[in-house]
């Protein structure tokens, strides 16, 4: 493009872009913009693939600024600023992706969540027919126990008396969305929807309505049961 | 492409450095921010049963903001081209829209913010906001302080006209904006679409 072959002194002549830089970089990285956003909002890929995905982009995006804006790698011999460049991102992913590894350790291991779910079942209201009929005491009931292994829940079926518990022990490294009802016919159980199952994990939850039942696992077709709560 | 012919000169030598120095600064600011995205990728699910993010999130506002952004980057490369023409009213020109831009892009970033905290949800509310607004609001910052650094070096050239030191000046601040828009980038993947995901 047009450029004044004269420079003048401290404008850092190696550093220059040009006009046909600029416009493929612009180009570019709108591309490299409007992609994953069309594949987030229409989701088209699995969940690890599309976060895969995504992220190649922004460090596909990432390169062509550097490449076509900050003009790195053409400067002067030796390339200290692309050296430097990429001393930082090695530090980078030691930092993010070692913070990220351990922190999913930690959680994995200290099960933050389920104490939460437990707390929320024990003080749960015991209802009979939707109405409110006290709370039941933490601690009475006996415990069922129902075995998520192998994509299979068992037994398939419970019977439970009021204010007993049903545990979901989840021996599958998936989290499971146990929902109430069937999935052409879905149900409330003591006004939740569904329940998470964590993967590794045992879930327990009260029984406060009476009736029958039927649950199962939007995404596992396998996993399904029943449970049945008398007085 | 015009051949680069190195200039040996004392000022040139000394730019140098300075420009090296600039790009160590971006490189301890791109890991600062580094440690915010570790805090905030660790922390995002953490709502203490608030919504999460793809409940919060407005996402044609936030690729209105990146788009924005990108073009403000664009606009700052053709500010330095005409800067390296000698090219005065062309500088303020493209140098002005970028400025513009940026005001744009802070003022849609602020209105996601206040629409946030009067909805009651602020970084107050759980550990997920609060790390989204850190990691957001520091971006957010060196913006200001990039339009605080433009709109002073415009008034500058538009009175004293282009000197080699303001070239100079320029040419940093454009690296500073581009890294801004990188930055912008992650942000957007990393807080926004994934949230999504």
């Amino acid at each position: 493009m047009s450029s004044n072959p004269t420079h003048k002194p401290g404008t850092q002549p190696e550093h220059h872009g040009t006009m046909t830089s600029y416009v493929t970089g612009f180009i570019l990285s709108l591309i490299f913009t409007l992609i994953p956003y069309y594949l987030v909002t229409h989701k088209t890929f699995d969940k690890t693939e599309l976060l895969l995905i995504i992220f190649g982009f922004a460090v596909l995006q990432m390169a062509v600024q550097v490449i076509f804006f900050l003009h790195l790698g053409r400067e002067k011999k030796p390339h200290w600023n692309t050296l430097f460049l990429i001393s930082t991102i090695s530090i980078i992913f030691l930092v993010v992706g070692g913070s990220l590894w351990i922190m999913k350790n930690l959680h994995y291991n200290m099960a933050g969540m389920e104490v939460m779910d437990k707390i929320a079942t024990d003080e749960a209201v015991y209802q009979v027919g939707g109405k409110q009929a006290g709370t039941c005491p933490a601690g009475t009931g006996t415990n069922h126990e129902i075995m998520l292994m192998g994509n299979v829940a068992t037994p398939t079926h419970v019977d439970a008396h009021v204010c007993d518990t049903i545990t979901f022990m989840n021996h599958d490294a998936t989290t499971r969305e146990i929902s109430f009802g069937t999935s052409a016919q879905p149900a409330m159980y003591a006004g939740e929807g569904s329940m998470t199952a964590y993967g590794r994990h045992d879930t327990p939850m009260r029984l406060t309505e009476l009736g029958t039942y039927k649950f199962h696992d939007s995404k596992e077709a396998r996993i399904t049961g029943d449970f049945t709560v008398t007085n | 492409m015009e051949t680069e012919q190195g200039l040996e000169s004392h000022e040139a030598a000394s730019d140098d450095r300075v420009g090296f120095g600039f790009w160590v600064y971006l490189m301890t600011d791109l890991l600062m921010f580094s440690v915010l995205f570790a805090t905030f990728s660790v922390l995002r699910n953490n709502t203490a049963g608030g919504p999460m993010g793809n409940e919060l999130f407005k996402l044609p506002g936030v690729l209105a903001e990146t788009l924005i952004l990108l073009t403000s980057s664009f606009t700052a490369g053709l500010g330095m081209l005409a800067a390296r023409r000698g090219s005065k009213s062309q500088v303020l020109m493209w140098f002005g829209l970028t400025f513009l831009l940026g005001v744009a892009f802070l003022v849609l970033e602020l209105k996601e913010f206040a629409a946030f905290v009067h909805e009651g949800h602020t970084w107050r509310s759980n550990a997920s906001l609060s790390s989204f607004f850190v990691l957001v609001g520091t971006h957010g910052a060196h913006i200001t302080s990039g339009l605080l650094w433009m709109g002073t070096t415009l008034v500058y050239i538009w009175k004293r006209g282009l000197d080699s030191h303001l070239v100079r000046k320029l040419s940093l601040l454009s690296l500073f904006w581009h890294f801004l828009d990188i930055v912008w980038i992650f942000i957007f993947t990393v807080v926004y679409l994934m949230a999504f995901v």
